[in-house]
């Protein structure tokens, strides 16, 4: 097998959700010499990369991209600790997701919280109903570049802009790029309780975290 | 029916199971596997299908989905079952006629069917939304003065005495009283004291739902939404709403809302899960009626081509196997103060009419912006009266409603989402300001010579 053929059929098992496939093709390319950085951005980043095309429009659904993401962890732990060892491991940008407190509905959290691993960032998904102490409390302790915040309630959104104010009252505000979103919230709210980024809906929301993170990179 | 007393044992004696693997080895797997088997599919061409037999296999699969899957219990991790007695007791026993609201203002909301000549009732309000305290009272004046307007389901409050509402604080009592207050008084105002009201959409936890259970806010004639969380699964929360409710003696509905991409994956699992959700919705908050609220992964609005399609399903299959009193949610993308949200009130509201459904709504920018006023909502009435009385049959339906689509589906992802409220209303006499008024005249001549309904 060629190593464009391994690449590919790397790409497919992370597609189809076939971790043990997927483990079995990462040791093959261990065992073949290859790069493990490489084996990684052009097989499973590539898998997950169609995972997020094919569901932005509906040809696959939050199942499949479910199955993926379990998928591409599962050979991330094979390919993951040889790029370590060789000093190449991929340095992710962290994320810290919930469904804010006083809100038990988390599908879209849990889409966008898929979409943004599918993307290539280590997502921290503390489910639904989560105190805002709590998110920040886990943004330190695993030196997070993101809080992400979503509800489905308006009654949950002034949650977020607590959120905003513990960070600030903390003298930490600056160390995270805060994002909010869910079915109430609007780009405006957004922008005027001082979030760095909103997304309408998951697309957007990797979009934007990109584009705020190269803006961050560039300063 | 079971009694509500057996449903609580339930959630604590039922099959313990981790939530995600209820998610997807239970709903999405039982989900794609009976979509397979049954064969059922979307056709974007065919948003009101003529096929029964197709409705009759999206009603089994559901009834197999319901007796497979049972509803997961989130603060108990525990599967609460039905078998096919319990859950065909249910269908047994729904009512088909309720009475709701008072007086000269009462009405009878029935079980439509397909093809249904008698006119449907109408439900009135931007369900869903945080509307201003401010604008509360003429906003809901605005609709209740709407005479074909037969009931009300208007927004909750976020803010009430210039306070910020949190959910589960005292002020989420406060707000859903002051909802229930406004409401009433709105409706002495518009002199209709007796209409009905599906209200308390500011007891986002059951804090405000137990404290409005009084003649002085919510009557016996008037119902609450008690939600089924995606997919098929509710919490204590939600089944102390019914508990609440169960005594009390008004009338509990279940909101069905599955999200098309989501656990139960395409459109045709969805309508699968829509079935599923009616029949366990019934069966474990003993619910009198039922709304039918696909959404959409991207869009969220009911006026979505896949969501109409579910709802022409899902309304369909029920009318011939399990007639429950349905209502369908009209949520549109744009928002009032738009052209644009007219041709999606259109579309939403003769699939619903047609198809089973009574129209509810129009929550205008999905309830996301207080942009809405009673005038749309005339507009949904005047439709959802023209389609009926010009006996439009499902084809003839579907023609109109793919056309309209045409007009605003490569829209829906950035909509005109219109005015707020102040905008287009003048607030004190409580009437369409001229330029939302002819927009509205302008609008109905187009649609009337693009459907041929004649208003």
């Amino acid at each position: 097998m060629s190593e464009a053929q391994l690449f590919e059929e790397l790409a497919h098992a992370v597609y189809t959700g076939d971790d043990s496939k997927a483990v079995e093709l990462s040791k093959k390319a261990l065992d073949a010499g290859i790069e493990p950085l490489k084996a990684i951005n052009e097989g499973l980043m590539k898998g997950m990369s169609r995972v997020g095309d094919d569901f932005s429009q509906l040809k696959i659904y939050l199942p499949e991209v479910m199955l993926a993401a379990e998928a591409m962890k599962a050979a991330l732990a094979v390919l993951e600790p040889e790029a370590l060892k060789r000093g190449k491991a991929t340095v992710k940008s962290k994320v810290v997701i919930a469904t804010i407190t006083g809100d038990i509905h988390d599908i879209g959290k849990n889409i966008v919280a898929m979409l943004m691993r599918a993307n290539g960032f280590e997502v921290y998904d503390l489910g639904r109903d989560v105190p805002i102490d709590e998110l920040i409390k886990k943004a330190e302790e695993v030196k997070a570049d993101f809080i992400c915040a979503s509800t489905l309630l308006s009654t949950s959104m002034p949650y977020m802009e607590d959120l905003i104010a513990l960070l600030k009252e903390r003298g930490i505000r600056e160390k995270y790029i805060v994002m909010v979103g869910g079915g109430p919230v609007t780009r405006e709210w957004a922008a005027a309780i001082g979030a760095d980024g909103y997304g309408d809906d998951g697309d957007e929301a990797v979009k934007v975290a990109k584009e705020l993170l190269q803006r961050r990179g560039a300063q | 029916m079971t009694s509500i007393w057996e449903v609580i044992d339930r959630t604590e004696t039922g099959t313990y199971m981790e939530e995600a693997d209820f998610d997807l080895k239970i709903v999405a797997k039982s989900c794609r596997e009976l979509v397979k088997e049954y064969d059922i599919r979307y056709d974007p061409k065919q948003i009101i299908t003529s096929d029964d037999s197709l409705a009759d296999d999206v009603f089994e699969a559901g009834l197999r989905l319901a007796l497979d899957s049972g509803i997961y219990c989130i603060d108990t991790k525990r599967v609460v079952k039905f078998d096919e007695y319990e859950l065909k007791e249910g269908i047994i026993s729904a009512p088909r006629r309720l009475l709701i609201g008072q007086n000269k203002d009462s009405r009878i909301l029935y079980a439509r069917g397909i093809e249904d000549e008698r006119a449907p009732i109408i439900c009135g309000g931007q369900a869903g939304a945080a509307i201003p305290e401010e604008w509360y009272l003429p906003m809901a004046i605005s609709y209740m003065k709407e005479p074909l307007i037969d009931m009300i389901n208007n927004g909750g409050l976020a803010v009430v005495e210039g306070r910020k509402v949190r959910t589960k604080t005292p002020l989420e009592i406060q707000a859903t009283r002051r909802e229930l207050s406004m409401l009433r008084e709105a409706a002495r105002r518009a002199g209709r004291p007796g209409i009905s009201f599906i209200a308390a959409e500011s007891s986002v936890s059951a804090m405000g739902d137990l404290a409005i259970a009084s003649d002085r806010y919510m009557r016996r004639t008037d119902s609450h939404l008690v939600a089924l969380l995606n997919e098929l699964k509710t919490d204590f929360d939600r089944i102390s709403k019914v508990v609440n409710f169960y005594e009390y003696g008004a009338h509990n509905v279940t909101l069905v809302d599955p999200i098309i991409g989501g656990y139960a994956g395409g459109p045709e699992g969805v309508a699968v899960c829509f079935v599923a959700s009616f029949l366990l919705g019934r069966a474990m908050y003993g619910s009198d009626f039922h709304v039918c609220h696909p959404i959409h992964f991207r869009y969220m609005s009911t006026s979505a081509p896949e969501c109409m399609w579910n709802l022409n399903i899902v309304g369909q299959a029920m009318a011939r196997n399990a007639p429950f009193i349905i209502m369908g949610d009209v949520w549109t993308s744009a928002g009032a103060g738009s052209e644009m949200v007219f041709y999606e009130t259109a579309a939403n509201t003769i699939t619903n009419v047609v198809t089973g459904s009574h129209p509810l709504g129009v929550s205008a920018t999905n309830g996301k912006y207080p942009h809405a006023t009673g005038l749309e909502t005339r507009f949904m009435a005047e439709v959802a009266h023209a389609a009926v009385r010009q006996r439009l049959t499902r084809k003839s339906a579907n023609a109109i409603v793919v056309e309209l689509v045409k007009r605003y589906a490569d829209r829906q992802g950035k909509p005109d989402v219109g005015k707020p409220f102040p905008e287009l209303y003048d607030t004190a006499k409580v009437i369409p300001k001229p330029e939302w008024n002819a927009t509205y005249l302008k609008m109905k001549k187009e649609i009337a010579e693009i459907t041929g309904l004649r208003f």
